[in-house]
């Protein structure tokens, strides 16, 4: 029970911490503008030209997905990254461990923390994308599975959370942990496309399985492929159901998670805890 | 290492509140403790003295559960930091030296959460919260981000922080650095106060003044190692040579020193104009003996005194004969 309470009051703690950060703030707002400036687009210019009349329908799931690609994995890096390595930063590591905790209670309310506060905002980009959707579109179709696919976007969004927070741990300095993160975002972002376009081209299957090995593309296709499973949309707004890919993207996730996770603990319960270095 | 080690035979007879056995820290291959050992019982008030890169903050570290010992273990309230954080460091209060605390909480948030961390209830926090901002002199800041504080005011308010949970046992490096001098009173009439109480204070300070005027009992290391552990009046004693008086006369004359050198307490006397320095055999104040002496060769006597040991002599020693 004491444990509990610990962890719980890491976890509010870690709330104060990363929502007192300005970049966050302001990297919440830019994937709400994105979002707004997305569905104005598509309403406007974009919809008309491109989009068959029922697809307006489904919209919010597009409104849903557009911070996947970018934004989300953005808030989840910065939120993480600085979770461990800021306080090591600021040395107060010292104090917070100086304290009647477990170092294995001070993570699991580290990582609880950050990754409730990111769930919170994907349910906030989640809601907005609901509300524009109805806003510029009109009635929509399959709207009760929208918590499902919030949940899909947030487990999804455990990859880059972790990964994010194995590199804070590790390397126990914010920038360099954001740093590398955000690299492996843009080169699993360059790479995918790299990788099907040598399918295309070679017609050798391997490179689809080395493209499914990438991290955005598991992060990025899961919540895309559970949708699928539910609701039958157009090709422009949903890829069509494909259950063998959505087993294999949910099994790379969790593994990915597991590995980052248990690289993150040995670090922290095997080594000294580092004095202040900003 | 000496064998100055000398309050393990009491602790034999009270256990120890703190209990420091055999610390070996490596840092890659440099040996920064070498087995390291002493004992703190309930209501010392123990200096931990030394050298700047001597071993202190690794002592303390480890005491704290935050490094690892390559060798030894550390007991606080017979439970060991490093294993079991939760019991041992239930009943203690940290302060560090010029601490960077949370500046996103105003003092009396951090306050709060400290108070959560150690389980305490609401209302205890919010009492404690509101007594310890005015033991500190921070009531006007409580609600003000820390950010806005000065260094003083930070380490004030890591005083705070320190007792919040009332603690049994007082962690404290270096804890009046940065505050002013007014404060550093206070503070230390309030460290003084506190072990009247019956807690226990481990302070590691370079202001040996101050450690002369608030501590019971004394560490030295250097480094790496323990060079003394014991009660203050055992450093004094052990690590002064002799003692000296000094006189000044009207005028010296060989007379005198030869009269002086005869008296069976005194070991020496050097000459240096009209000033004498006279060594003695044993540490006793025989600055009336002496005075007569020098009156009965008519000698005119101009000032007298004895130098008195302070801890800065005995703990240059210390080091000296720990090397």
């Amino acid at each position: 029970m004491g444990g509990l309470r610990r962890v719980g009051t890491i976890i509010g703690y870690e709330w104060k911490r990363a929502l007192a950060k300005k970049k966050i703030l302001a990297l919440i707002i830019l994937a709400i503008a994105f979002q707004t400036l997305i569905m104005v687009a598509f309403s406007r210019f974009v919809g008309t030209m491109f989009l068959t009349n029922d697809a307006g329908s489904f919209m919010w799931i597009l409104g849903v997905l557009e911070g996947q690609g970018l934004f989300v994995p953005l808030i989840a890096i910065m939120v993480a990254g600085g979770s461990m390595s800021e306080e090591y930063e600021h040395g107060t590591a010292d104090i917070l461990l100086s304290k009647p905790i477990t170092r294995v209670e001070y993570m699991c309310g580290k990582f609880l923390g950050g990754f409730s506060l990111l769930a919170m905002i994907e349910a906030l980009t989640t809601f907005v994308g609901v509300v524009l959707s109805l806003w510029f579109f009109g009635a929509q179709t399959g709207l009760q599975f929208a918590p499902l696919m919030f949940l899909a976007v947030v487990y999804s969004s455990l990859i880059f959370f972790c990964l994010s927070f194995m590199f804070s741990e590790v390397f126990r300095g914010s920038t360099l942990a954001m740093l590398m993160a955000f690299g492996i975002l843009i080169a699993s972002s360059v790479i995918g496309p790299i990788l099907t376009a040598l399918y295309s081209l070679s017609g050798q299957h391997l490179y689809v399985d080395l493209g499914k090995g990438i991290p955005t593309w598991a992060a990025t296709s899961f919540p895309s492929l559970v949708m699928s499973e539910l609701i039958t949309a157009p090709r422009a707004v949903l890829p069509v159901a494909d259950s063998e890919a959505l087993y294999q993207a949910a099994i790379i996730i969790a593994v990915y998670a597991v590995i980052f996770i248990v690289i993150a603990a040995y670090r922290l319960l095997k080594s000294d805890v580092t004095k202040k270095t900003a | 290492m000496r064998g100055y080690v000398k309050n393990c035979v009491i602790c034999l007879a009270s256990p120890s509140v703190l209990n420091v056995s055999n610390l070996t820290k490596y840092y890659g291959k440099f040996k920064a403790l070498d087995s390291v050992s002493f004992e703190v019982e309930k209501g010392w008030v123990y200096g931990y003295l030394g050298p700047n890169g001597a071993g202190k903050t690794t002592t303390i570290r480890i005491m704290l559960g935050l490094l690892k010992p390559n060798q030894g273990e550390v007991q606080i309230a017979g439970a060991n930091p490093s294993k079991n954080p939760v019991h041992a460091l239930q009943s203690v209060g940290y302060a560090s030296e010029l601490p960077t605390l949370q500046t996103f909480f105003t003092a009396e948030q951090l306050l709060d959460f400290m108070g959560r961390m150690f389980g305490l209830p609401m209302q205890t926090r919010r009492e404690k919260t509101k007594q310890l901002l005015d033991l500190v002199g921070l009531k006007e800041w409580g609600k003000k981000k820390i950010g806005t504080y000065s260094k003083g005011m930070v380490q004030r308010l890591s005083v705070a922080l320190a007792l919040i949970n009332d603690p049994m046992v007082l962690i404290m490096d270096e804890p009046t650095i940065g505050m002013d001098p007014e404060a550093t009173a206070h503070f230390r009439s309030l460290f003084t106060s506190l072990s009247k109480d019956g807690k226990t204070i481990f302070i590691s300070s370079h202001l040996l003044d101050e450690v002369q005027r608030i501590c019971t009992h004394v560490g030295m290391i250097n480094k790496g190692k323990i060079v003394f552990s014991g009660p203050i009046e055992q450093i004094l004693e052990d690590f002064t040579q002799q003692w000296v008086v000094e006189a000044e006369l009207e005028k010296v004359t060989e007379n005198m020193v030869s009269s002086l050198k005869a008296l069976m307490f005194v070991k020496d006397v050097k000459v240096d104009g009209n000033k004498l320095t006279i060594e003695l055999k044993e540490k006793k104040d025989v600055r009336g003996e002496i005075s007569s002496e020098i009156f009965k060769q008519k000698g005119v006597l101009l000032s007298l005194n004895l130098h008195k040991i302070t801890l800065e002599d005995a703990y240059l020693q210390a080091l000296k004969g720990g090397q």
